[in-house]
């Protein structure tokens, strides 16, 4: 489903990512990982078709991401770090905006934002101003713009950040229900995310290059050591893969 | 196209959901009426004088004399307010991060940017909209035995001049709105674009040969001026088009631009 090949993007001469490869299977649910700085946002730009890589190939469903944009941005719901929204719009005028923008019209258009408002429950919301909505409201308000036009693979730039331990519970709940219909790659720096939304497979990325590419099980396995009685918790196979 | 219009609508929305469009419909408003009401009662006593004359009275008419001074100075109010309602149009998408938005659903630039466009033309079309108040009363209450009081072929081109001026005018403030994140930036420098094309015509004094001709025509006024005087020109028409379609095109550049940063 997605296909990243090589991938290497520098902003002038300093190198965001160098390199990077991975797979992603359809109807999986993928975290990627790693500290600030490490070029989590930078994949997922290209990826989105956002900005260009200076080298390398990424495909989603099938689609060149340089050579298709149109075909890849049909077919993918793209959450950013910082929510993209309008504050001076009500949550239902900024969906029906951005479902405009997907080629949405009429009945079908008013019927997914519905859909959408409510699978984000947010549908008693919808007539608030987005300015006055909280930061949790505002996430949601951000997810529901990704899941407009249902489409396969969803993106999502640390859909956590910033919210309290409740709406963390809530979003990660919904990330997790979302999976069952669309592929889902997200980026995150806190660990317990991926346990808690089931991640099945994790990209540890540092310093703009992977450095662990593996199912979860698989990487526990993999760095548990000689003679150890326990395994190693995620936390610590996280540090010692990104020390600089 | 559907696209294109709903970031039209979208921006309008935002326009007249905001303060500061009202503070420049009212200000352009205001700013003309008293100008108008100072050329009407400039107007008045033209002709009490040139009553006292034998013979006089001659060329006084309110197409000249309040129309066509009016409109002339309406130029200076859009070249100083335009940049303030422009500026918004692509910074804001910027700062708030609304344009990855943009540059992620399946749209492309160009459709960007004449949706902002359009919906920048409609407000700067609503602003001279206001003004139509005043050739109405000029009409309704200067018609005589004599005939109407306006020649409305020669106030119709004038409009036409000036909205063809002013859609230039907001091309040029959405390319400076495309630079930077930040409205200052914006409007600094689409004031002080429009204000080198406006005074650029001074230059031409004292200069001799080709450079008067080049500097003459490069200036807002020498083509604004035939409109008023309810000609029609091609080549008017030429200069207005080419001064939006190049801002227009500028900004689509800048708009793509921002991908390979």
């Amino acid at each position: 489903m997605i296909e990243v090949e090589g991938l290497t993007k520098l902003y002038r001469d300093r190198v965001a990512i160098k390199d990077v490869s991975f797979n992603v299977a359809r109807g999986k649910i993928v975290a990627f990982l790693g500290p600030n700085g490490a070029g989590k946002s930078t994949t997922l730009k290209i990826l989105s078709g956002y900005m260009p890589a200076t080298s390398g190939r990424a495909r989603i469903c099938g689609y060149d991401v340089f050579e298709q944009p149109m075909q890849v941005k049909r077919r993918i719901g793209y959450l950013p770090e910082t929510p993209p929204v309008y504050p001076d719009l009500t949550v239902r005028e900024y969906l029906l905006f951005v479902g405009r923008l997907k080629g949405l019209h009429g009945a079908a258009l008013r019927r997914e934002v519905s859909r959408c408002a409510a699978r984000v429950h947010i549908a008693d919301m919808q007539e608030r101003l987005i300015a006055n909505l909280s930061k949790g409201y505002v996430q949601r308000t951000g997810l529901a713009q990704a899941l407009l036009g249902n489409p396969e693979v969803l993106i999502l730039d640390e859909p956590t950040v910033g919210l309290d331990p409740r709406q963390i519970g809530e979003v990660r709940q919904l990330i997790v229900e979302l999976a069952a219909e669309h592929t889902i790659i997200l980026s995150t720096h806190i660990l317990s995310e991926v346990t808690a939304t089931c991640c099945e497979h994790v990209v540890i990325i540092n310093q703009g290059r992977i450095v662990a590419n593996d199912s979860l099980a698989g990487l526990v396995q993999r760095s548990r050591r000689p003679g150890a009685e326990q395994t190693d918790s995620l936390e610590t196979i996280f540090l010692s893969l990104t020390e600089a | 196209m559907r696209t294109t219009w709903a970031i039209c609508a979208k921006d309008l929305r935002l326009y007249l959901t905001t303060w500061t469009s009202y503070i420049l419909l009212a200000a352009f408003a205001l700013i003309s009426a008293f100008f108008f009401q100072r050329l009407v009662i400039e107007f008045q006593y033209a002709s009490m004088q040139a009553m006292q004359q034998e013979n006089g009275g001659e060329g006084l008419n309110l197409t000249d004399w309040v129309m066509s001074p009016l409109l002339m100075n309406m130029t200076v109010f859009l070249l100083f307010l335009l940049p303030v309602l422009t500026m918004r149009l692509l910074s804001e998408e910027k700062r708030g991060k609304t344009l990855d938005l943009l540059m992620t659903t399946p749209i492309r630039a160009s459709e960007i940017v004449l949706g902002k466009y359009a919906a920048g033309v409609v407000m700067m079309l609503l602003m001279l909209a206001t003004t139509l108040l005043f050739p109405a009363l000029l009409s309704h209450f200067g018609a005589s035995a004599d005939g109407p009081a306006l020649d409305w072929y020669s106030v119709g081109s004038g409009y036409l001049g000036l909205a063809l001026l002013g859609s230039a005018f907001v091309s040029i403030g959405l390319l400076c709105s495309s630079f930077s994140a930040s409205q200052i930036v914006a409007v600094a420098s689409s004031f002080a674009m429009l204000l080198m094309l406006y005074v650029i015509g001074l230059a031409a004094r004292g200069q001799e040969g080709l450079w008067l001709k080049a500097l003459e025509f490069m200036a807002i006024n020498t083509h604004l001026e035939p409109f008023i005087r309810g000609i029609v020109r091609s080549v008017d028409l030429c200069y207005f088009a080419s001064l939006t379609g190049v801002g227009l095109i500028l900004t689509h550049r800048v708009v793509e631009a921002q991908r390979w940063q």
